[in-house]
């Protein structure tokens, strides 16, 4: 992929935010090159149901949802790469990326890489994964039908996956370290599967181990806010403590991050660095949401294409788009 | 040199898609088990690679050696089948 030509816009990512501005971008006759290093489609295409994306009265399959984003940016002729974007230079006059098939140039760069989950970091996470510690439901839940889970985490993606969890699994251990803090139509769900006995909810416990043989795992290992060790009898764990942003490859440019690594943008979406713009989860501020992603996709598409026509001002962060 | 393909699937497995289309893209046939068609095989993928997770790609060499690749991982897939 090396090449000496100078690309009008490269983004780095295919999830919801990124393939949303490239539909936007290459309608414009922009002309766009994506990197992806997992799924098209990002986290959206690793979730089973989306219920809350607008147009869909009966809900979108995740894969699906994906599936037609991508049609959809390559029917304009967007162009997806599978490979990683391992470091940027912003020295030079139009950003330099090293990626895994070699390094581009590009006059505008969109970041849209998201976030990926936590990790507990506790013995046995590390050593036992696939085999009993998992991160994600729709790829690895097949192998616990009739078995007992552990679930660590008390947010939307704890609940929702736990939820879906259940439909292999004979019993679900969820592990919260404070409360459940996942939205209310959650709970409200939630709670059917707790009254018919599916999932057992355990408040105040951090996980403190897992622990397992060669045969994979079978014990996880808690803590309550006593210091009090609980252990829960398990075949597998999943894990969704939250999510950390995906931008480990900017850590030596001037694209500048928050304390958590998350991306500062002013109210054009651009970053630190002139042409340099971000969208979606990875952003500041995000709503970690796929309709809000996309939406943040189309905005930064347009203002890209207003960088690159040279009629781009300078946003601040209380100023008013309003449209001519 | 490839004699044959053999991923593990199921059908929420957004990796497993991605494998499929890199396959394809490439021109190269495969078969696919999908494990929530055939739940008996889920032994079978957990034996052949150590890993509860899906996709689990089989490359058979012409020489019968065998090639296990775990999960969706280009670095990995990609010279197993070139
Ligand atoms: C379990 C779960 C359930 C959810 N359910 C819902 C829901 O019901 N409704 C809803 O609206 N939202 C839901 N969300 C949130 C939603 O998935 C995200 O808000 C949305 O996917 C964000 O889109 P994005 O494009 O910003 O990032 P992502 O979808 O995360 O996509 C970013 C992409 O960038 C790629 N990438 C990262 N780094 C690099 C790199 N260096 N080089 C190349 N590629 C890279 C990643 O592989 C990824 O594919 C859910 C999230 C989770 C985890």
């Amino acid at each position: 992929m090396s090449d000496n030509k100078t690309h009008q816009l490269v983004i780095v990512g295919a999830g919801p935010a990124a393939l949303s501005a490239a539909i936007y971008t290459t309608r414009e006759d922009i002309e766009t090159l994506l990197f992806e290093k997992g799924v098209v489609g990002g986290l959206a295409a690793v979730t089973d149901i989306i219920d809350n994306y607008p147009g869909f009265a009966q809900g979108v399959h995740g894969l699906d949802l994906a599936e037609s984003l991508r049609t959809q940016a390559e029917r304009f002729g967007a162009n997806i790469t599978l490979g990683e974007v391992l470091a940027i230079d912003t020295s030079t006059k139009y950003p330099k990326l090293l990626t895994t098939d070699g390094q581009v140039r590009t006059k505008a760069l969109l970041i849209a890489t998201g976030c990926d989950y936590k990790k507990t970091g506790v013995p046995g996470e590390q050593e036992y994964y696939a085999r009993g510690v998992h991160y994600c439901a729709t790829c690895d839940g097949a192998f616990y039908r009739d078995k007992k889970l552990v679930v660590i985490g008390g947010g939307n993606s704890a609940v929702q996956e736990s939820i879906f969890l259940t439909r292999f699994a004979s019993h679900i251990d969820i592990l919260v370290r404070s409360k459940i803090k996942a939205s209310e139509v959650l709970q409200k769900e939630l709670q059917t599967y707790i009254d018919n006995g599916k999932i057992t909810i355990h408040l105040g416990i951090s996980p403190k181990e897992i622990v397992g043989n060669e045969d994979g795992v079978y014990e996880v290992v808690g803590q309550t806010t006593k210091g009090e060790l609980k252990k829960y009898q398990t075949d597998g764990v999943f894990i969704f403590i939250g999510l950390q942003p995906n931008t480990n490859f900017l850590i030596n440019s001037q694209v500048e991050l928050d304390r958590y690594g998350f991306i500062a943008t002013d109210g054009n979406l651009e970053t630190t660095v002139k042409g340099i713009f971000a969208a979606g989860d990875v952003r500041k501020g995000a709503t970690m949401q796929i309709a809000s992603a996309s939406g943040e996709g189309a905005t930064a598409a347009l203002k890209i294409r207003e960088y690159l026509e040279g009629r781009l001002h300078t946003s601040e962060p209380r100023e008013l788009e309003v449209n001519p | 040199m490839v004699k044959n393909i053999t991923i593990f699937t199921t059908n929420t497995c957004g990796y497993c898609q991605m494998v499929k289309k890199y396959l394809t893209a490439k021109g190269m046939g495969y078969d696919e088990v999908n494990l929530d068609q055939h739940p008996h095989r889920r032994a079978e993928a957990q034996n052949i690679s150590g890993a509860m997770t899906v996709p689990i790609t089989v490359v058979t060499k012409t020489d019968d050696t065998k090639e296990v690749i775990v999960g969706y991982n280009l670095s990995k897939l990609v010279p197993a089948v070139n």
